[in-house]
């Protein structure tokens, strides 16, 4: 009797463990179907506002051509870099998205550009991927941790974090100063959507979170030949090893608990513009560290941070 | 004091009690709320494109006061200055809801057409369409003394009929009183 119970055990346990790793594997599958070459197209619009004298704003769209390049696939991470393309020829370095295995460490955009990173328990992220956004330098956006839903035919991840403003209204708007983000990603039959429902607020010191305005967002991935972004290709061949290094100095950053702010510029330019140079002549890793300690900016005790 | 007199003095103290409550809260002394002003700063900042401006509250007599529609007994009538530069007017008033009453400003150029009107607070949950721009654009331009005739110069809004009604009698009832105030060469 006590043999027979000790062999269910097994077998269920050996049951759970398969089944996990099979869940493990399809979740691994749909990010990684997030790869390739795409058409796209962003659309932006405002929904609900709780004041009756916000005058909402116009509808952003646009259209663009990317490679999001799978450029770390390990066990339990991997890593997209997306690089668009314009007019088949000119390459410029987008945003990257990293998607971690139960991981633990994350960060969150708190306000004036700083971010709180962060140890999650390890219960919290049971089965989770997180997913850590970065900027076009590497700097960081938002992340966010969630379960991928592989059910009724879909297949998506969904979770809301706070944010920086958007890179479409982040020189053109000073009435809220962060963005909730709710992002979904579905993969589809011909690509993938970033779905988004953001939240528009402005927060203070000591102070509630104050809803501005709510927005709808459409990113829509429409999968094309892989021939028609070899400009990326090559444009990643030439320029991954300084960027390798970017993220290696960004890494040691990262390894820390608490705020993390940065300049939005130094020398009247942004992060990003520090490094054409430096990725032209590829850098090496003492040039870029010194870069980007100029854009950390030296914490004081005693923030306080919004709520 | 007779049992008489007592109750014709608790009488007494209780009509000025509430008279002196009253007196509070009547228009002419009405001061705008934090929320309010900023909401009106914000409406003339957006309209204005400026950044810093004066608002200067006109005063206007009793005697023209009483022949106009709207009242400017309060905090209502205020000419907009950058400098020595007039940019415009603004006049802030209420109308009632279905249950309540809205704030709104209709903001004026320099001739008195109107620049913009927006619905600042409003306070219940139907007939909130009447806050979107593309309802109130309709007004912009109109002038002192034109007259506007719900449903036929200005689009009928479905589910916001007594707010619609109401938001464009305030207009008409604030053209006609900004031309009673020119005919008074009181601006």
């Amino acid at each position: 009797m006590k043999k027979s119970k000790v062999f269910l055990l097994f077998v269920l346990g050996a049951f759970a463990l398969v089944s996990a790793q099979k869940k493990k594997e399809l979740d691994k599958k749909a990010i990684l179907d997030m790869c390739g070459c795409y058409e796209i197209t962003f659309k932006y619009t405002e929904t609900f506002a709780p004041e009756i004298d916000y005058e909402k704003k116009l509808d952003y769209t646009a259209a663009a051509l990317e490679m999001a390049l799978p450029i770390i696939t390990e066990k339990d991470r991997i890593s997209i870099q997306h690089l668009l393309v314009i007019n088949d020829t000119l390459v410029i370095k987008h945003w990257r998205q990293d998607w971690e295995y139960e991981n633990q460490n994350v960060f969150h955009y708190d306000k004036d550009n700083n971010w709180i990173f962060q140890t999650l328990p390890k219960d919290q992220v049971k089965g989770q991927w997180t997913q850590k956004v970065f900027q076009v330098d590497d700097s960081p956006r938002y992340s966010g941790s969630a379960t991928w839903i592989h059910a009724d035919g879909k297949h998506y991840w969904e979770n809301k974090s706070d944010s920086p403003l958007p890179r479409r209204e982040y020189t053109k708007r000073s009435d809220y100063n962060v963005m909730k983000r709710g992002n979904r990603h579905e993969i589809t039959s011909f690509g993938w959507i970033h779905e988004q429902d953001n939240d528009k607020v402005i927060r203070k010191d000591g102070e509630e979170d104050l809803l501005l305005a709510q927005e709808k967002g459409m990113n829509t991935y429409t999968k094309v030949a892989d021939e028609r972004c070899q400009a990326a290709l090559t444009f990643w061949e030439k320029n991954k090893g300084f960027w390798a290094k970017v993220r290696s100095l960004w890494d040691e950053v990262y390894d820390r608990q608490g705020n993390l702010t940065l300049h939005k510029s130094v020398d009247k330019m942004p992060l990003f513009m520090h490094f054409y140079p430096m990725e032209k002549m590829d850098a090496g890793p003492v040039a870029i560290k010194e870069t980007i300690d100029k854009f950390i900016v030296e914490q004081t005790t005693g923030d306080e941070q919004g709520k | 004091m007779s049992k008489e007199n007592k109750y014709v003095f608790l009488i007494g103290i209780i009509i000025f009690g509430v008279s002196f409550f009253l007196s509070g809260f009547s228009s002419s002394d009405l001061k705008l709320s934090p929320r309010l002003q900023e909401k009106l700063n914000n409406a003339v900042k957006t309209t204005f494109e400026v950044e810093t401006f004066r608002l200067e509250n006109i005063k206007i007599p009793n005697e023209v006061n009483a022949k106009t529609p709207v009242e400017f007994g309060g905090e209502n009538l205020f000419k907009i200055s950058q400098d020595s530069q007039t940019l415009g007017y603004v006049y802030l008033g209420q109308a009632p809801s279905m249950k309540n009453i809205f704030d709104y400003v209709v903001l004026f150029t320099n001739d008195m057409h109107i620049k913009k009107s927006k619905v600042l607070i409003y306070r219940e949950d139907y007939g909130r369409q009447i806050g979107s721009q593309r309802w109130l654009k309709q007004f912009i331009g109109k002038k002192s003394g034109d007259t506007l005739v719900y449903s036929k110069d200005v689009d009928a809004i479905s589910g916001a009929t007594i707010s619609a009604k109401s938001m464009t009698k305030a207009i008409n009832d604030v053209l006609a009183s900004i031309k009673t105030l020119q005919e008074n060469r009181t601006i």
